[in-house]
């Protein structure tokens, strides 16, 4: 054990002692540890962004979208559907669903009023979909009993609107055939530059002051069900569907999440961990250039502890762990530098889009960057310790 | 049973040429427990190499070296290396200390292979080993920042830190002026006297091998006896 750790204090004294040679054979591994875990955290941004965006679009792993139309074309009735779609949800206690049917809605801005684009949706769309309003709220359980309607806008919307506070509870007419004033509770942000005006309400405030839009769409059923039961959940709702409203309508059930984001996923993270191993790689490299280079230079020492007693085995042990130290050291400042980086630098917006859940910091990427440059310092130490201990103790003390 | 033994020692090396240079032939020593041995000879003489050999340092390609009765041929590496680090202590013309470390770091450095007790407290034994050697308020100095005397004392603290029974002088006082080397040598003889060691000093300084016990000569790799007649009287420094 004493042995042990007097190994352990030669190797740490050795690095203590040499610490400008220790730290510019180091750089290029602090390098490569701070841009393995800038880069991991980078993926893991960037997948969370693009999954965040996949499910504002598709709606979270796994949403079935159910649609049905007759086969002559024509639209069946809402209240038809509505009902069935109520009886599948009620079946098979879904506990995330939504209608979704959407129009174009006249609004009368400031400016005039003009054409919008607007969902009719059910409260749990937003969690479905990931719905996270800049300002305000989504639609609460309370906002189905208001004396008038609520709405979430987007950012154009509010912006047409003069940005107004919503603490001032504005709101604006929508126009038609019985126009109806409507209260903004929440202004979610744009998904592009240049978005149009959009706007949510709630399926039940449609029917309740009889909302009337031009090119109304039939109302479609949103599902949000366990991914591993998605194929499943198709089969049996199409079947159910088709029971409920005879042969004559077609059903179709479909699964709107992108299935193949974990194969994308997948390829990411191995390209990051390609560019990480490769930067590790080049760093490990100067490392062991310049520990070949030092060991030459310390052949006079090594004869000396030879003949104070050490052994071929702890000479091999204790310049192998000088590696292992300084490694070790710079994987750690690699890493606090990482964690400055992706503290600081607002990487979601470098990466081109808004995260909303921010990724924590990935202590994994830390514990691998730690783990893969105590391995890489142990690597490059082989060679040195190899040579230090072919070091003739005659010719080195004579040196 | 004599502390050390050699016995019809010889070592041949093979040069790249494929050339055989026989560096010692023959050499029979013994030398007794507390003993100060005085080896001298010309360079190249084998004097190193015989030193060595005794400090474990490398093996006789001839003859048989015992050490306090144990026969050392059939030793491994690792229990020469345990035997040479508690058994020698070693004394080199150029001090070999070490680059970066203060001489209190310097002399506790063999305590690193030592283990046990001794390990823990290495830094006090150091600080004791220079205060012996008159070094204890340089003990944060560098090496770089001493004076030549002042790091063969730093060597010779070190060499003694583990209380070794023999200790082997290789030219100590080769790279210090006259009036230093007697210094050195004082101090050597005083330490090795107090401590009970064995010393052996090899040296091509007639002054410096007339202060042992028994004095040999090593001319082309063969030992023989050197009458004291012939050898400088030491030089004494009263010490200040």
């Amino acid at each position: 054990m004493t042995g042990l750790v007097a190994a352990f204090v030669e190797a740490w004294d050795e690095v203590r002692i040499h610490k400008v040679r220790v730290i510019v054979s180091l750089i290029g591994v602090l390098i490569a540890v701070a841009a393995m875990t800038v880069i991991t955290a980078l993926g893991d941004m960037a997948r969370q962004a693009n999954a965040e965006h996949s499910e504002r679009t598709s709606g979270r792993a796994a949403t079935l979208q159910v649609n049905a139309w007759s086969m002559d074309g024509t639209q069946p009735a809402a209240d038809t559907l509505t009902s069935a779609y109520a009886e599948v949800v009620e079946r098979h206690a879904v506990e995330y669903s939504s209608l979704l049917s959407t129009t174009e809605l006249r609004v009368q801005f400031t400016e005039g009023a003009e054409p919008v684009w607007a969902s009719y949706v059910d409260r749990p769309y937003g969690e479905m979909h990931r719905i996270e309003p800049a300002h305000g709220r989504w639609f609460s359980a309370a906002d189905e009993r208001r004396f008038a309607p609520a709405i979430v806008v987007n950012e154009a919307f509010h912006q047409r609107l003069g940005e107004p506070d919503l603490r001032t509870n504005p709101t604006v007419v929508l126009a038609g055939e019985r126009p109806v004033r409507a209260t903004v509770i929440g202004v979610t942000p744009n998904a592009y530059s240049d978005e149009m005006p959009s706007v949510y309400l709630l399926q039940a405030h449609q029917q309740q002051w009889g909302i009337q839009g031009m090119y109304d769409s039939a109302p479609l059923l949103e599902l949000w069900v366990p991914p591993e039961n998605a194929e499943e959940f198709t089969e049996v709702v199409r079947a159910d569907l088709a029971g409920l409203l005879g042969q004559d309508l077609q059903i179709e059930v479909y699964r709107l999440d992108p299935t193949d984001f974990d194969v994308i996923d997948g390829q990411l993270q191995w390209v990051v961990r390609g560019v990480s191993v490769i930067a590790l790689g080049m760093g490990a490299l100067g490392l062991l250039n310049i520990a070949l280079v030092t060991v030459r230079y310390r052949v006079r020492e090594i004869g000396v502890r030879r003949s104070f007693g050490a052994t071929s085995g702890r000479v091999f042990f204790s310049v192998m762990m000088e590696s292992v130290f300084a490694t070790a050291v710079a994987g750690l400042a690699g890493v606090v530098l990482a964690v400055a980086i992706v503290k600081n630098v607002p990487i979601d917006e470098l990466i081109g889009g808004s995260v909303t859940d921010v990724p924590e910091f990935p202590v994994r990427a830390a514990v691998e960057g730690l783990v893969a440059a105590t391995v890489v310092g142990a690597l490059a130490g082989i060679v040195p310790a190899t040579v230090a201990v072919r070091v003739k103790v005659i010719d080195a003390i004579r040196f | 049973m004599s502390l050390i033994e050699l016995d019809g020692v010889g070592r041949t090396v093979f040069l790249p040429d494929g050339d055989r240079l026989e560096i010692l032939r023959g050499v029979t020593l013994t030398i007794e427990a507390g003993e100060h041995v005085s080896i001298v000879g010309r360079s190249g003489s084998g004097k190193s190499t015989l030193l060595n050999l005794m400090g474990l340092l490398d093996t006789p390609s001839d003859g048989e070296y015992v050490l306090e009765g144990r026969p050392t041929r059939g030793l491994s590496q690792r229990q020469r290396a345990r035997l040479r680090g508690a058994g020698f202590g070693f004394v080199f013309q150029q001090f070999n200390l070490l680059p970066g470390r203060t001489a209190l770091q310097n002399v506790a450095a063999p305590l690193l292979y030592s283990g046990g007790r001794d390990f823990w407290r290495r830094n006090r034994l150091a600080a004791d080993m220079l205060e012996r050697v008159g070094l204890g308020d340089r003990a944060d100095t560098m090496p770089e920042k001493l004076s030549g005397g002042e790091q063969q004392r730093v060597a010779i603290a070190r060499s003694l830190i583990r209380s070794p029974r023999v200790i082997l002088c290789d030219e100590p006082t080769g790279a210090l002026d006259v009036q230093t080397g007697t210094e050195i040598m004082d101090l050597l003889d005083a330490i090795a006297g107090e401590s009970g060691a064995t010393l052996v000093t090899i040296t091509h300084d007639t002054m410096v091998a007339a202060r042992a016990h028994r004095h040999y000569r090593l001319d082309a790799g063969l030992l023989g006896p050197l009458d004291p007649a012939t050898l400088a009287p030491a030089r004494q420094v009263v010490a200040s």
